[in-house]
C-alpha cells in the first residue's frame, strides 16, 4: 500500500563533527563515565532545586543546629534552615559561576595567546601581563578583585575568570608557536590567505585539545577560588548560599554543630573530583589521538 | 655579598615603590566612601562631609599619599577608620597568631616536604614509593582550606584529640597553644609539602641520571652515601627554590587557614579591611606583603648561591 519510499536514512551521526566525537570517546572510559555521571547528577540537583524545594532556600524554623537525620539529611544550620536545600541551591551559584567564568577564560585567555601573531610587540606585552598574573599567590589575587568590585557573584566570576587567563594564553601561544614555523602556514601566507585565516582554520583548531582538557582542569580550580574567597567571607554574601559560603557559617558553629560542615564539603569534593576524573580521560583521550 | 645586596637595591627599590602605589591607588579605585560608612547609616550629609574633611579623605589623592608615606618613615601608618586606632597598633596586635601559624607551617613543610621528597627520591623501597606518590597526588590536589576542613571533620567530629577553633597565644600558654596551632599549621602546610615533595623527587631522579652519579658507584661508594652526598646535595638546589616559592603561597594560604579555624590573625584583618574599606589597614598589608616577598626571593638567591659554589651572585 505503501507506495513512497522510505526517506533516505542519513548516516548516523553524521551532524556530530568527528572532534566532538573524539571528545565523546572520554566518556567511555571508566573514569570519565564516573565523572560525567556525577556531574550530570548534581547539575540536574541543582537546577531541579527550585522544583524540588520551591520555598526557597531560606525557610527558617526553631530547629537550629540539628545533627544530620532522615528529615533534614545534612541537619539544620543556625537559623534552623535544612542545610540539605541550602546546599543544593548554594551548588547551583557555584554552577552558575563555573558556567559563566570557565568560558569567558577559556577564550578570552585563547584571544590573549594569539594576539603574538597578529603583533609580535602587543604578544610580549601580553605574555608579561599573564606572567604577573601568574606570580599572585592564589587568594591575593581574589581579594584585590573584591577590594575593586566589590565582594559577590560579579567579582568572583572576574576573579576565576582572570585567575584563569595565564594557563590558556600560554597554551594558545605554544600551538600558535608550533604551528607558525610549519611549512604549510608559510605556503598559505603566500598564497595571500590572511592572517585572520590562518589563525582560525589551522592553528586555532591545533590549539583546542590542550585549551579543552586545561578548561576541565580549571573547572576544578574555580570551584576552590569560589570556596576559598567565600570562606573567608568576601565571595557570596548571605542569605545566598554557595557551597564556599554554607562552609563559612559552618566553621563559625564547628564547636555548637561540628557536622555542619559535612554536607558541603562532601558536595563540594564530588564536584571537584568528578571534574578532575572528566579532566583526566579528557586528557588520556586528547593524548592517545 | 655586599656588591650582589647594592646590585639589587635599585630594582628592589623601584618594586616597593611601584607597589606602594598601587597599594595606595586600588582601594580608592572602588566605589563606596569609608567617610559615609564611618558615619553610619542615618547620616546627614554635613557629616558625612566633615568626617572627610578631618580625616584628610578630601586632600588631593597626590598630598594623601605623600602623607602616608611620609608617615610610615616616622612610625606612623595612619589611623582605621572602623576601630578608631593607630593602624601599627592593630598590625601588630595581630602579627603574634599570623607569625607563628607561619613560623609553625614552613618548619612542617620543610620538614615533611625534604623527607618525603627525599624518600620519593630514593632508588629502594619501591612499596614505600608507591605510598608516598598515592600521598603526594592527594595532597597536591588539594588547596589548603580543604585539608583544613578535613582535619577538622577528623579531629573535630570523630576524633576529638586537639581543639580545631580559636586560638590561644604562645607567648600566654605554649602547652595549650601550640594543641590550638598544630591542626592550621599542618593544613597549611602539606599542600605545599607536597609540591616541595614532588620537586625534590623529581630532581633527584634527574641527578642520579648524571655521570658522576655512575661514577660514585664505579668508585664502589655505598648507595646511602651516593644518595646523600651526591644526589641531594645536588637536588638541594631545586629545594631551596621550590621552599622559597611555597611560602608565599603559604603566606597566602594562611587567610583561608586563619578564618575556618577562628584565629584572629593578619588575615582576618585584611578580610575585615576589605569588607569595611579601610584604607590604610589594607595598604599597609599589601605593601608588608610585597616587601615580605621581595625579601624571601633575595635570601632564596642567597642560599642558593651558599649551597652551589656554581652559582655566582650576580643581580
Amino acid at each position: 500500500m505503501t507506495t513512497t519510499a522510505p526517506p533516505s536514512r542519513r548516516p548516523r551521526r553524521s551532524g556530530v563533527s568527528p572532534s566532538l566525537r573524539r571528545y565523546g570517546a572520554a566518556l567511555k572510559s571508566p573514569r570519565g563515565l564516573v565523572g560525567i555521571i556525577v556531574i550530570l547528577v548534581l547539575a540536574l540537583l541543582s537546577v531541579s532545586a527550585p522544583l524540588l524545594f520551591p520555598d526557597g532556600y531560606d525557610v527558617q524554623s526553631s530547629e537550629s543546629l540539628l545533627a544530620p537525620s532522615f528529615t533534614h539529611l545534612f541537619g539544620t544550620d543556625e537559623l534552623g534552615r535544612d542545610i540539605f536545600v541550602r546546599s543544593l541551591y548554594g551548588l547551583r551559584t557555584d554552577f552558575s559561576i563555573i558556567v559563566v567564568a570557565v568560558p569567558v577564560s577559556m577564550i578570552l585567555g585563547t584571544i590573549l595567546g594569539l594576539i603574538g601573531a597578529l603583533s609580535r610587540v602587543a604578544g610580549t606585552i601580553v605574555q608579561r601581563v599573564l606572567d604577573i598574573i601568574l606570580g599572585f599567590p592564589g587568594l591575593v589575587l581574589g581579594i584585590c578583585i573584591v577590594l575593586v568590585v566589590g565582594p559577590g557573584w560579579v567579582s568572583l566570576v572576574i576573579a576565576i575568570t582572570i585567575s584563569g587567563l595565564p594557563a590558556f594564553g600560554r597554551l594558545a601561544r605554544a600551538a600558535l608557536m608550533s604551528q607558525m614555523q610549519r611549512e604549510y602556514v608559510t605556503a598559505a601566507e603566500t598564497l595571500g590567505v590572511s592572517r585572520l585565516t590562518v589563525l582560525g582554520r589551522h592553528i586555532l583548531p591545533n590549539a583546542i585539545d590542550p585549551i579543552l582538557v586545561q578548561g576541565a582542569v580549571f573547572v576544578v580550580q574555580a570551584i576552590f577560588i569560589e570556596a576559598a574567597l567565600s570562606i573567608v567571607g568576601l565571595g557570596i554574601q548571605p542569605p545566598q548560599p554557595s557551597l564556599g559560603a554554607l562552609l563559612n557559617v559552618g566553621t563559625r558553629f564547628i564547636n555548637q554543630a561540628p557536622t555542619y560542615i559535612l554536607g558541603p564539603t562532601v558536595l563540594l569534593l564530588l564536584l571537584a573530583l568528578a571534574f578532575s576524573l572528566l579532566a583526566d580521560a579528557l586528557n588520556e583521550t586528547v593524548n592517545r589521538k | 655579598m655586599t656588591r650582589f645586596l647594592l646590585r639589587k637595591l635599585p630594582s628592589v627599590a623601584l618594586v616597593i615603590v611601584v607597589s606602594s602605589i598601587i597599594a595606595f591607588l586600588l582601594p580608592r579605585l572602588a566605589p563606596g566612601d569609608p567617610a559615609a560608612a564611618l558615619a553610619g547609616a542615618d547620616a546627614t550629609p554635613e557629616q558625612v562631609a566633615a568626617i572627610r574633611e578631618q580625616s584628610g579623605l578630601d586632600d588631593p589623592l597626590i598630598a594623601q599619599y605623600i602623607n602616608w608615606i611620609t608617615g610610615i618613615f616616622r612610625g606612623d601608618f595612619g589611623n582605621s577608620y572602623i576601630f578608631q586606632r593607630p593602624v601599627a597598633e592593630l598590625v601588630l596586635d595581630r602579627l603574634e597568631s599570623t607569625l607563628e601559624l607561619a613560623a609553625l607551617a614552613t618548619v612542617i613543610m620543610i620538614v615533611v616536604g625534604l623527607t618525603l621528597g627525599i624518600l620519593s627520591g630514593s632508588p629502594r623501597a619501591k612499596v614505600s614509593r608507591g605510598v608516598l606518590d598515592v600521598l603526594n597526588t592527594l595532597l597536591l590536589a588539594t588547596p589548603p582550606f580543604l585539608t583544613g576542613l578535613l582535619l577538622i571533620l577528623v579531629f573535630g567530629v570523630t576524633w576529638r584529640l586537639l581543639p580545631v577553633s580559636g586560638e590561644v597565644g604562645l607567648l600566654e600558654n605554649p602547652e595549650i597553644g601550640i594543641q590550638y596551632l598544630l591542626l592550621p599549621a599542618f593544613a597549611l602546610a602539606l599542600p605545599q609539602a607536597a609540591v616541595v615533595a614532588r620537586l625534590v623527587q623529581t630532581s633527584m631522579q634527574n641527578v642520579r641520571g648524571e655521570d658522576f652519579v655512575d661514577l660514585a658507584f664505579a668508585k664502589g661508594a655505598s648507595p646511602r652515601r651516593i644518595t646523600y652526598r651526591h644526589v641531594l646535595r645536588n637536588s638541594l638546589g631545586t629545594a631551596v627554590v621550590a621552599i622559597g616559592l611555597r611560602i608565599g603561597e603559604l603566606l597566602g594560604g594562611a587567610i583561608v587557614i586563619e578564618a575556618i579555624f577562628a584565629r584572629n590573625g593578619l588575615g582576618q584583618l585584611a578580610v575585615q579591611a576589605v569588607q569595611d574599606r579601610d584604607y590604610f589597614i589594607i595598604q599597609i598589608l599589601i605593601l608588608g606583603a610585597v616587601i615580605l616577598a621581595v625579601l624571601i626571593q633575595i635570601i632564596t638567591e642567597i642560599a642558593l648561591a651558599a649551597l652551589d659554589p656554581r652559582i655566582r651572585l650576580e643581580a
